[in-house]
């Protein structure tokens, strides 16, 4: 079966810096997939050139056998590519709702003479953006439900945020799902928390998610498989245990021994 | 006593009235009698300036991160402090102008004329104008600081009762007639020969507005939970409050008589542009500086449309393209039009965001205003000299030029965009302009097409801008290019932000502040400007969000405060549950 994902020999130079100097992963459907790396190995960047903010210089990214390159994001967003931000990037000050129900405005197709109208098409349709919006917070248990999604994101906590994050990711009911260090931040509770949602994503809803995350715990609970970077080219690749017994992933991670 | 701060607030206060002295707007406003004819507009704002510089001087300040209020006896000595100082410089001013020569400084300050320096004194001798100026000044910086001591709510309901009062007296075109025309008699409230309130007028509507304010701060909550839960209830009632409303809308005209009205009128036209720019800067957020651009194209695309003629030197002329539809069927036509050139005007500034597209836009506008009033269009739309003979927008013989009509329409017009506009906001649509206005590339990345929704943003806004110029055009018949210069686009975002961004009701009020106040007091018309210009800088200062804020709107501009709060806040609360966590008995990695 051909992967949900690959990306062939992706290149990204900023100036005179390779972030992506020919990279190549893979993920299959119902995978999760850890990418780990030192700061800078280019994990942000890969994220970025896949959901479309950067173009890449070279390569090729296949997302269901079709190339995705040049794509606008929000059209990489409709195809069921969904991701969060390295430094939480919410509405903040539209409610928790409403923030997960602009997840649903690539699911939805109301014009402006159905929202002037309020067409019951429009009606039905909001109706059914406002129930999976809702499902998308719940998934989180009590943290997103309840009063807290009529407030505003910017009141909610930090862990909260980033949760809502994920929520309104899911909202736009993806097939892939790209979490970008969802655990920075989070104290040990939840963390730990957040390791068992990222495997219920998959269990439970059938989502692939690619995940970039730092805390060897996480990446541990989680992975199918993992991938590690540095300098912009993948150096290991296989289950969590391989990976953490690489030579070049601990030497990227360490550097060498002194020699003499 | 912190004297340098205190008398430096009383200082500004003085040489505000200084000013407004000398561009000879005191002078002016002398002559609208408020209350009898001892209050004039002038002495209002004397006794303005030091209450309201003291009130201000003696607000709770931050001392080492604690609120510090100040003590009743304080609170007023220091008032007096602020007050005096007010008046001391008006007073000093007053003093050397008149050893110095009214004539001499005349040559300079071309306002300065003994009928001010007579306001100023109060009639008196200048010597004892300054000693009422100062002493007064003092005796109203003890009450302004005195009046911060009160509660809050009483502080409330007092300013209300004042402005109140106040207002009523600047209203002295409008409520006479109106009384005269339910039938009852003015008299007893506007004196007839100073036309302002009587002082027995002024009592009761000070007493009526006092007792009114005290209910609605002590019930008021309760009375509007109470209407929200029957409209919710019962959708009858909703039916009634809408008609109610309608009808009192619709008894305007009848009730203020023709002048009133043709400044309505003004003032709804303004409403339609501010409207619609409300959806393009308020909804979208982006900012155009050209809005004009809708503006002249909805009243010349109307005009040739339906019929007119050109002004020309030797008399009148046909224009190059005239077709003679019916208004109402030239109206969708050309909102449809107008929405086609948002799109030409939105699609070369997609890229740019801000500054640049505020300065692109502002272009793109001058090249409408200019080509309107060129002679390369003169065949067509008349150049500098315009066009007349409109085609009237009468349905079955009601014309709507006469100014009581025309409101009708104009009314209908701005319901119109109004429920447009909510409607939009509330739906889809809106919710993706929010995404979008707080953060363009998220907004991208979670699926919309921001591309999409600023070409709608720009086509909508410029259909509803495009109403207004459509009004104009049948409102008097006639158009020249000076009715769409910059100084429109101008107006018409003043308005949204003094309203408040992205708010209806605010929008409403900011034209009726801006358009109707200036229309109401002529007297004002060559000061328009400056006072467009002190009520914007006070709006930005005092209450950024707006006269009426859109809840959002106002989130966003207190954001920074909120977020470092709350961001202390969850350092600690992390830490607290982190502390009290045992450590994982997890394997790392």
């Amino acid at each position: 079966m051909a992967p949900l994902l690959e990306i062939v020999g992706v290149q990204k130079q900023f100036g005179g810096l390779s972030a992506l100097a020919g990279l190549d992963l893979h993920v299959d459907e119902g995978e999760i997939v850890s990418v780990i790396g030192p700061n800078g190995a280019g994990k942000s960047t890969l994220f970025n050139v896949i959901t479309g903010l950067y173009a890449p210089d070279g390569g090729d990214v296949i997302f269901r056998g079709e190339s995705i390159v040049g794509l606008r994001p929000h059209l990489v967003a409709k195809l069921g590519i969904a991701r969060t931000f390295q430094n939480v990037h919410l509405f903040p000050n539209m409610t928790v709702l409403e923030n997960a129900m602009v997840g649903q405005h690539c699911r939805s197709k109301s014009g402006v003479v159905g929202s002037v109208l309020r067409l019951p098409s429009t009606r039905r349709e909001e109706e059914r953006i406002r129930v999976r919006a809702t499902e998308a917070l719940n998934f989180f248990g009590s943290r997103l439900s309840g009063y807290r999604q009529e407030q505003p994101a910017f009141s909610l906590s930090y862990a909260n945020r980033r949760r809502l994050e994920m929520a309104r990711a899911m909202a736009t009911d993806p097939s892939l799902l790209l979490l970008d260090e969802p655990t920075a931040g989070m104290n040990p509770r939840e963390t730990l928390e957040l390791r068992d949602h990222i495997v219920r994503m998959r269990d439970e809803l059938g989502l692939t998610v690619l995940v970039i995350e730092h805390d060897m715990r996480v990446v541990k609970g989680v992975s199918d498989r993992v991938i590690a970077c540095d300098y912009g080219q993948k150096i290991g690749e296989g289950s969590y245990d391989e990976v953490a017994h690489n030579d070049r992933v601990i030497e990227a991670y360490l550097g060498t021994k002194a020699v003499g | 006593m912190p004297i340098g701060r205190l008398v430096r607030a009383g200082l500004v206060g003085g040489i505000g009235v200084i000013f407004v002295s000398l561009v000879g707007l005191m002078a002016r406003i002398s002559e609208i009698n408020l209350i009898g004819t001892q209050v004039t507009g002038a002495y209002a704002f004397l006794a303005l300036v030091p209450f309201a510089a003291a009130y201000i001087s003696v607000r709770p300040r931050v001392v080492a991160g604690r609120l510090e209020e100040l003590t009743a006896g304080r609170s007023v000595s220091f008032g007096a402090v602020t007050g005096l100082a007010a008046g001391g410089l008006v007073a000093a001013s007053l003093l050397f102008t008149s050893w110095y020569g009214v004539e001499r400084i005349r040559e300079v300050f071309i306002e300065v004329t003994q009928e001010l320096i007579d306001v100023l004194s109060f009639g008196q001798s200048a010597i004892v104008g300054a000693s009422i100026l100062v002493l007064g000044g003092l005796l109203l910086g003890a009450a302004g600081g005195g009046f911060r001591t009160l509660a809050p709510e009483a502080r409330k309901v007092l300013a209300t009762a004042i402005s109140a009062t106040l207002l009523m007296g600047l209203l002295q075109r409008i409520i006479p007639i109106a009384m005269l025309q339910l039938g009852l008699d003015p008299d007893w409230m506007y004196d007839p020969i100073s036309s302002g309130l009587t002082w027995v007028g002024a009592a009761v509507t000070f007493f009526v507005a006092l007792g009114a304010a005290w209910l609605w701060a002590r019930r008021g909550r309760a009375a509007r939970e109470t209407l929200r839960t029957m409209t919710r209830e019962q959708p009858g009632t909703r039916v009634v409050v809408g008609l109610v409303m309608i009808a009192i809308l619709a008894t305007i005209p009848w009730l203020v008589g023709s002048v009133i009205s043709e400044v309505l009128g003004a003032v709804m036209v303004f409403m339609l542009l501010g409207l619609g720019l409300n959806i393009v800067v308020g909804y979208a957020g982006l900012l155009d500086l050209g809005y004009v651009a809708f503006f002249g194209f909805g009243a010349y695309a109307t005009a040739l449309l339906t019929g007119a003629t050109l002004n020309t030197t030797t008399g009148s002329a046909a224009p190059a393209l005239s077709l003679h539809l019916n208004f109402y069927v030239a109206l969708p036509i050309v909102v449809l039009l107008a929405a086609g050139v948002g799109l030409l005007i939105g699609a070369p500034v997609l890229r740019l965001r801000g500054d640049y597209l505020a300065i692109v836009t502002l272009g793109l506008g001058e090249i409408v205003s200019i080509l309107i009033g060129s002679n390369w269009l003169k065949p067509l739309v008349g150049g500098p000299q315009g066009m007349r003979n409109i085609t009237d927008a009468s349905i079955a013989g009601f014309s709507f030029r006469d100014p009581q009509h025309f409101y009708y329409l104009s009314l209908a017009f701005v319901l119109l965009a109004a429920f447009v506009s909510l409607r939009l906001s509330g739906s889809r649509i809106g919710r993706a302009w929010n995404a979008m206005r707080e953060d363009e590339q998220v907004a991208d990345a979670m699926g919309i097409s921001t591309t999409r929704y600023k070409l709608l943003a720009f086509a909508i806004g410029g259909a509803v801008g495009s109403l207004g110029g459509a009004l104009l055009a049948v409102r008097i018949g006639s158009l020249t290019p000076a009715s769409f210069v910059i100084l429109v686009s101008i107006t018409a975002l003043a308005v949204v932000i003094l309203g408040g961004m992205g708010s209806i009701p605010g929008v409403i009020v900011g034209a009726l502040v801006l358009i109707g106040l200036p229309g109401l007091l002529r007297e004002f018309e060559e000061y328009r400007l400056l006072i467009y210009g002190a009520a914007l800088i006070s709006i930005m200062i005092l209450r950024p969000q707006g006269l009426i804020p859109n809840v959002r709107r106002s989130r966003e501009l207190h954001e920074e405060d909120r977020s470092q709060d709350k961001w202390a806040g969850d350092l600690a609360a992390d830490e607290d549950t982190a502390a009290s966590l045992s450590p994982l008995g997890e394997g790392s990695g």
